[in-house]
């Protein structure tokens, strides 16, 4: 992964030069051609293929960089926020949503990060009684761009001290160098978004193997920081049950149950305007071969009850691990909960309390 | 350039044997019916005279009036009267915009014929052009519909006869031209053998797409499974019977968990023998947890009646949990 980012190109936005982020990342990136441009207008009606992953944009963002995770009332979330720090990814699995954004082709770092982050402290100091989750794993990798971005130099030390904050950096990559040199674990959290080994290496295109994130991992780990982990999307495949256990075997062997905040789990889902994209730029995946059906919120997922009997067995299997492992399901129904973790928060406040309580178990200062 | 003065010129009469007969580079129509054409030259003469240009093999390349032309040759007509555009000096380009505003006051194209004239232009005139001023006068709405309309020219001559009659629509057009080629003509015949609606097009090509990846065949071999095939040839079914149940049993084969538990479902409502003025319904997909009972009734008397009845039917208590595996 570490070698696989290849950037030939930077686009420089009209404004970005007014930020030190800037000059850095064109430092560091001392041999890649520079093109300064205005900011473009969205791609119309473009079906290219290429997501311009070559391409880096450093733009200053005038848009929200703070934001409640888009949930929706029909299914329970968990309330995470979500700190934009760019868009698009090095890395190419077939279920990334952001192929479904053809018109904002290119990796994109927002080059203003730092001098909005007095703007979004203001507004955790606002509300000192809430516990605000932050994550900057929702439009881009974590730390996929890290070397170039620096975000694990530029947030931590933000979150220090912050009594109503934590900062997750959710990653594939085994890109934690950054975050090692860091003097901060306060109130930051590392995870991984895991999978079973088969769907690791025939749908993450250009991620690191499932025991390699394990290994960053442990490496964070053994740092002090508190990890996390998320089994999202989880995929029906040939032999299913038995990939997803040698992940949790893998994840027996190189991770202390003791130090993990919260584990995820989350059916694959998807837009219906992503199938065709993923028909396109992956003719021989077979993710989309189960029986999908259109949920509440529109988007398509795998008929109930198979849902349930996998979050089941994924339930049985990390639990006989870890009993109390922070184990929560992402964006589904009271009764999934119930009927395959067996308890449910019945609603979305109900799971932000359930995980505010496991940030306040382990940043107890 | 000002059309004005040719058009007003003087006829040359020509040999119809001069005239080429293949539809040449500024031929905007396809799938057109000649007959009334035909008639109306019978019974009235030729009202509006063609426009013709010399080609490089020494014959006449019809600008204007391709079906008229093909009138006249049914007729066996020898010499008709033509403005002859040899000498003209004008581009290609110049006379495909003629040939082009010759058509658009008097009829709309069907979309071989858009994809056509969209060809035609394609070498002389920008991408952007041809967004920004063809795509508005042919009624196109959308990029993505122009690259489709443009690849229509590709298929075989029966594939575009049924795309200008209209029994098929861009967007499925669309998922043919991203199936491979050897698939095609099997999806083409069978649109055309059973006659599925726009929306029924599209259903189909996504279960068969989804079942060939899912199951590893080939879409050729699959709509020549026998089972399928049967279906196109059942002669106790009508069209539409043929279409729905294509889809029914390519639905099961797709999705064979989620109809097992509907069949499963509706076998156990049948058995109960509800009264006629009730009606029980699965949530979408079984997705939410309640299920739904629906009474027509006239009168409160009529209600009280269908709950006494409701009440006392056995069974009604074993409807089970929507998310557990067996209904």
């Amino acid at each position: 992964m570490k070698a696989d980012v290849r950037i030939d190109r930077i686009l420089f936005e009209e404004g970005a030069d007014d930020y030190e982020l800037a000059s850095l990342i064109l430092k560091r990136l001392n041999r890649v051609p520079v093109e300064k441009i205005i900011p473009d207008t969205p791609r119309q009606g473009s079906d290219s293929l290429n997501m311009g992953k070559e391409t880096l944009r450093l733009v200053p963002f005038k848009g929200e960089f703070f934001k409640p995770c888009p949930g929706t009332k029909r299914y329970i979330c968990c309330g995470y926020q979500i700190l934009n720090v760019g868009t698009n990814c090095p890395m190419d699995c077939s279920y990334c949503i952001l192929q479904a954004y053809f018109n904002q082709p290119s990796l994109r770092i927002f080059v203003n990060l730092e001098q909005e982050l007095g703007r979004i402290g203001r507004i955790l100091d606002e509300h000192p009684e809430r516990i605000f989750r932050l994550g900057t794993g929702e439009f881009t990798d974590s730390l996929a761009l890290d070397h170039i971005a620096g975000w694990s130099n530029i947030l931590p030390g933000f979150f220090k001290g912050r009594k109503n904050a934590v900062l997750e950096f959710k990653t594939k990559t085994d890109r934690v160098e950054g975050l090692l040199s860091s003097p901060y674990r306060d109130r930051v959290i590392v995870s991984w978004s895991l999978n079973s080994p088969d769907i690791a290496s025939r749908e993450e295109h250009g991620a690191p193997s499932i025991r390699k994130r394990l290994q960053a991992a442990k490496r964070c780990m053994d740092e002090g920081y508190a990890i996390g982990f998320h089994f999202d999307p989880l995929i029906l495949h040939p032999k299913w049950k038995d990939g997803y256990m040698r992940t949790i075997e893998m994840m027996d062997r190189y991770i202390d149950p003791e130090r993990i905040i919260w584990i995820s789990l989350g059916c694959l889902r998807y837009v219906p305007a992503l199938k065709p994209v993923i028909r396109k730029r992956h003719p021989g995946t077979h993710i989309l071969d189960g029986e999908f059906i259109h949920g509440l919120d529109g988007k398509m997922r795998y008929f109930k009850p198979i849902r349930i009997e996998v979050y089941a067995f994924m339930r049985e299997q990390i639990e006989k691990w870890r009993n109390n492992s922070g184990l929560y399901l992402c964006m589904e129904s009271d009764e999934v909960w119930t009927k395959s973790l067996g308890w449910s928060p019945e609603r979305t406040e109900g799971l932000s309390n359930y995980l505010d309580r496991r940030v306040r178990e382990f940043f107890t200062n | 350039m000002d059309f004005r003065r040719f058009t007003a010129s003087v006829p040359t009469l020509i040999d119809l044997n001069d005239i080429d007969d293949s539809p040449g580079q500024y031929c905007m129509s396809f799938g057109f019916d000649i007959k009334p054409l035909i008639n109306s030259i019978e019974a009235f003469g030729l009202i509006n005279i063609p426009f013709v240009t010399r080609n490089g093999d020494g014959l006449m390349d019809i600008v204007a009036g391709y079906r008229r032309v093909m009138a006249l040759k049914s007729l066996k007509r020898d010499k008709i009267p033509c403005i002859d555009f040899s000498d003209s000096g004008l581009s290609t380009l110049e006379l495909l915009n003629f040939s082009l505003h010759d058509n658009l006051p008097t009829r709309t194209f069907n979309n071989v014929e858009k994809g056509m004239i969209l060809n035609r232009l394609n070498p002389y005139v920008s991408k952007r052009a041809l967004r920004g001023d063809y795509m508005p006068l042919l009624k196109i709405s959308s990029s993505r519909d122009l690259d489709i309309l443009m690849k229509i020219e590709g298929f075989t001559k029966p594939n575009k006869e049924t795309i200008a009659g209209g029994k098929i629509s861009l967007k499925t057009i669309g998922l043919i031209l991203e199936l491979d080629k050897h698939s095609r003509p099997a999806v083409f015949q069978m649109i055309n053998d059973l006659r599925f609606n726009f929306n029924q097009q599209l259903t189909f090509i996504e279960y068969i797409v989804d079942i060939s990846i899912k199951e590893e065949v080939p879409v050729p071999e699959l709509l020549d499974e026998d089972q399928l095939k049967g279906v196109s040839h059942d002669r106790k079914l009508n069209t539409p019977q043929k279409a729905k149940k294509m889809l029914d049993l390519l639905r099961t084969r797709r999705f064979p968990f989620l109809t097992g538990k509907e069949k499963g479902f509706n076998k156990k409502i049948a058995r109960l023998d509800l009264p006629k003025n009730v009606r029980i319904e699965h949530p979408p997909f079984f997705e939410t947890v309640d299920y739904r009972l629906e009474i027509n009734f006239r009168t409160g008397k009529e209600l009280k009646k269908t709950v006494d009845i409701l009440a006392r039917i056995e069974g009604l208590d074993k409807i089970e949990d929507s998310s557990k595996k067996d209904l």
